[in-house]
């Protein structure tokens, strides 16, 4: 039975559309951070700051490949319909998306924002921190959707899936952001 | 016209709440406000006091406006309307009556009219920094009892900056095109149907924030905000960044759902071929905003970060000004064309059907609506040739001149779309024709400021101020009107007043040319953009040009009587009063709720420009196929 209410006529994108479309905010989001990785040169030159934390770099680095876990797994269920096995998986990216943030905070206090380098490290990681807090807002309310009303989130999972993408675009932005800050 | 049994059936009710007006259903837009404010003056007041300055510093007015626009979000009905649910809390209630027009929800058609509403009134209040400005130079020196050197400085800052970004950007696109942009591919809505809505109440505290700048400290840079000047002329540079990006954003997230609408959700038989030359134009446009935005964006947080943070990116040891131009002119030259691709487009629209012919060059003109918009995302620079005087000028000139080759397509199809046809002229059609001469002076203007060698003497002179007038207003604002009134049937189910309508287009044809082409001759003369005198020798144009801004200023209060008059009284029309073959003209008119019934959806079955008597219908309705 079609569902022709006010709401399901009047969102009438299909998965394809939704999960296609979110592409081009994702793309929106990539050309903001491929300036500044391009401006790192500009106003960092191409050396390294001795006082850099490259622990703390290889280590958050390390840890967002690690997330790509849980993504793949949560996607697997996701495409055999086992939309409530995800949680655990969201769960999982919840702490890590903390984690990261605490570690971005921790290496601002080894840069001098009024420096070249570390005034476009700061903004950039800065970004990084504003596009965390925004996932852990999304996958709380996936989970939360999920497990108050599951048959909605059946209904609706472009909406993990589009969660799920946006981690892995942050991962990819990451690992770029590393080897133009931390490496070239 | 596309009829058959299906599309005769009724609405099973989804014509929406048919109640009256109440004043209670301005209870979110008053809740919003209050809301806003609140978080706004809390905010910077705390702000102020941990930080140990006063609330007119950047830092409290930053984080106020953060506050205050998250407070206005929450109080339109974001929470209720979308946040609550999206976390698995109570289902986003459907108002579907008049107070859908004044609360944050997920319908195009009142986000689209609400665009409509801000874009006039924002015209009204930057216009009235116009009239300012026109008042200021009313006399050659600066002595004037109307206004300082710096409150000249801040207005037209302001009058720029709010005209640009809150008016033409989202003139067409916003107003005409979300309306449009579903109906015309044959869907009852965009993609992302709040991310849509949710663009709209970006706007007022942006508009708000750049209007009151001078309440913190003004800013005397211009709608540039060029640093080191941003940093050393007010703090009210901050709610220049704030208000732009915000209304950047604004765009942004419309442009994803133009570019996602259009990709993923065209009606059943409608290829790329026969998708509406209007939704090419604003699929043009939101290409432009989605690729390049990121470069000016990013210009904005970072001139933010140095006057609140402390970086030094535009400013002292380590900071590069010119790169701020770079990154500024990297969209905001191509958002020029984001602002007049889709005003190409609507006359490509409206042409074929007032002249009963078909679109002449269909393929040319789609190729100049695209290469106009990917040519204009590599010429930037030509807005200061003066400051970078190196090898790069002639290449960025050149590039600049070759944007004439695509936008000739989009004439030589307007022309040959009419040529040999018999015009039926209404008030639409004839700003469309008014538009047409007016962007062609601007355009060939513009092929001056391109040219290094002329540029260089023109730089920072009236004949730039005319030249893009001819573009944004004579092209721009004439083609947003006629818009308004081809479409005026559809939204209202009303015309609008055709002699007044024609009345107005003469008035303003006149008025605009007496205004603005003078300005060509004075900036020749030596006379210079942005600043409050003059030598005397410009007084005597300087008056006529004044004299003619107050007349067609004056004159912009026919046409807003002319619309709210036809909304109230106005002829009822017809469903489709123009007979256009396009796919919006095929639904109800006023567009019910829900544009077409459940069960149904359109099927395009051959070109809808086809005018030829006895050609067959484009469209045709079909059951929308059990899941």
């Amino acid at each position: 039975m079609a569902d022709n209410s006010y709401a399901k006529l009047m969102d009438p994108a299909s998965e394809r559309a939704k999960r296609g479309s979110f592409f081009f905010l994702v793309l929106f989001a990539a050309i903001i951070f491929a300036m500044w990785d391009l401006a790192r040169f500009l106003w960092g030159g191409t050396a390294v700051p001795s006082t850099l934390n490259m622990g703390v770099g290889v280590v958050l680095t390390a840890l967002m490949l690690v997330s790509l876990v849980p993504v793949m797994a949560a996607r697997k269920k996701l495409d055999r319909g086992d939309d409530a096995g995800i949680v655990s998986s969201l769960a999982a990216l919840l702490v890590i998306s903390v984690v990261m943030m605490g570690g971005i905070v921790y290496s601002w206090g080894s840069l001098s924002i009024g420096s070249g380098y570390g005034g476009i490290y700061d903004i950039t990681t800065g970004w990084f921190v504003l596009h965390f807090v925004a996932a852990i807002l999304a996958i709380l309310a996936s989970i939360m959707k999920i497990s108050r009303t599951p048959e909605r989130a059946k209904s609706e999972r472009w909406v993990s899936y589009n969660v799920l993408t946006y981690w892995g675009g942050v991962v990819i932005l990451w690992v770029a952001f590393f080897i133009v800050f931390y490496i070239a | 016209m596309a009829t058959n049994e299906i599309q005769a059936q009724p609405l099973d009710d989804m014509g929406g709440d048919k109640s009256a007006f109440a004043i209670s259903m301005l209870v979110p837009l008053l809740r919003a406000t209050f809301w806003g404010l609140t978080g706004y003056f809390a905010a910077a007041w705390i702000t102020a006091i941990l930080a140990g300055t006063v609330l007119v510093d950047p830092l409290p007015a930053t984080v106020g406006y953060v506050v205050g626009m998250v407070g206005w979000l929450m109080g339109s009905g974001l929470w209720e309307g979308w946040i609550r649910r999206a976390f698995g809390g109570k289902e986003a209630p459907s108002y579907t009556g008049i107070e859908r027009y004044f609360r944050f929800g997920p319908d195009s058609k009142s986000t689209a009219v609400r665009y409509v509403v801000f874009n006039i009134v924002a015209f009204f209040i930057a216009g009235m920094a116009a009239m300012a400005i026109r008042v200021e130079l009313l006399t050659p020196d600066s002595t004037s009892w109307w206004m300082s050197e710096i409150h000249y400085n801040q207005t037209f800052g302001i009058h720029g900056l709010l005209m640009l970004l809150s008016v033409v950007a989202s003139a067409i696109v916003g107003g005409v095109g979300y309306y449009l942009l579903p109906l015309m591919l044959g869907v009852r809505n965009v993609v992302f149907p709040k991310l849509l809505g949710l663009s709209w109440w970006l706007l007022p505290p942006a508009f708000l924030a750049v209007a009151m700048s001078p309440t913190i400290g003004g800013f005397q840079t211009g709608w540039w905000g060029y640093p080191p000047l941003a940093q050393n002329s007010g703090s009210g540079i901050v709610f220049y960044v704030l208000g732009a990006a915000s209304l950047l954003t604004a765009s942004v997230l419309g442009a994803i759902n133009i570019v996602g609408t259009m990709v993923y959700m065209r009606a059943k038989g409608m290829s790329l071929g026969r998708v509406p030359i209007f939704i090419w134009g604003l699929f043009a446009a939101g290409t432009i905003l989605v690729v390049e935005a990121p470069a000016t964006f990013t210009g904005a947080l970072m001139d933010l970060s140095d006057m609140i943070l402390g970086s030094h990116f535009y400013t002292g040891p380590t900071g590069h000004p010119l790169a701020y131009m770079d990154q500024f002119w990297f969209l905001f030259h191509p958002e020029v064309y984001v602002f007049i691709l889709p005003a190409f487009a609507i006359w490509l629209e409206i042409l074929p059907a007032a002249a009963r012919r078909p679109l002449f060059a269909r393929g040319w003109a789609i190729a100049g609506l695209v290469g106009v918009s990917m040519l204009g995302a590599m010429l930037g620079v030509h807005h200061y040739f003066t400051a970078v005087s190196d090898a790069r000028m002639p290449i960025f000139m050149t590039i600049t001149e070759t944007v004439s080759i695509p936008t000739g397509f989009i004439y030589l199809a307007a022309i040959g779309t009419i040529w040999g046809g018999r015009l039926r002229i209404n008030a639409a059609v004839l700003l469309v024709l008014m538009a047409m001469m007016n962007f062609l002076i601007g355009g060939l203007t513009g092929i001056f400021n391109a040219d290094v060698p002329a540029d260089l003497q023109l730089h920072n002179t009236y004949w730039v101020i005319a030249h893009f007038h001819y573009t944004m207003l004579g092209g721009v604002i004439f083609t947003w009107l006629a818009a308004l009134y081809w479409w005026f049937p559809k939204v209202t189910g009303r015309k609008i007043n055709e002699f007044w309508g024609k009345f107005h287009a003469w008035w303003f044809f006149v008025f605009f040319n007496c205004a603005f082409f003078p300005m060509f001759i004075a900036g020749l003369e030596g006379m210079n953009r942005r600043i409050a005198i003059y030598l005397p020798y410009l007084h005597g144009i300087n008056l006529f040009i004044s004299i003619s801004a107050f007349l067609l200023g004056a004159g912009f209060l026919i046409p807003l009587a002319n619309l709210f008059y036809s909304w109230r009284y106005g002829p009822k029309a017809e469903a489709n009063p123009w007979g256009s073959n396009g796919l919006e003209w095929q639904i109800k008119s006023p567009t019910p709720y829900v544009p077409f019934p459940a069960g149904t959806e359109p099927e395009v079955v051959g070109p809808n420009d086809n005018y030829a008597a006895g050609a067959k219908e484009p469209f045709v309705w079909v059951s929308t196929p059990g899941k």
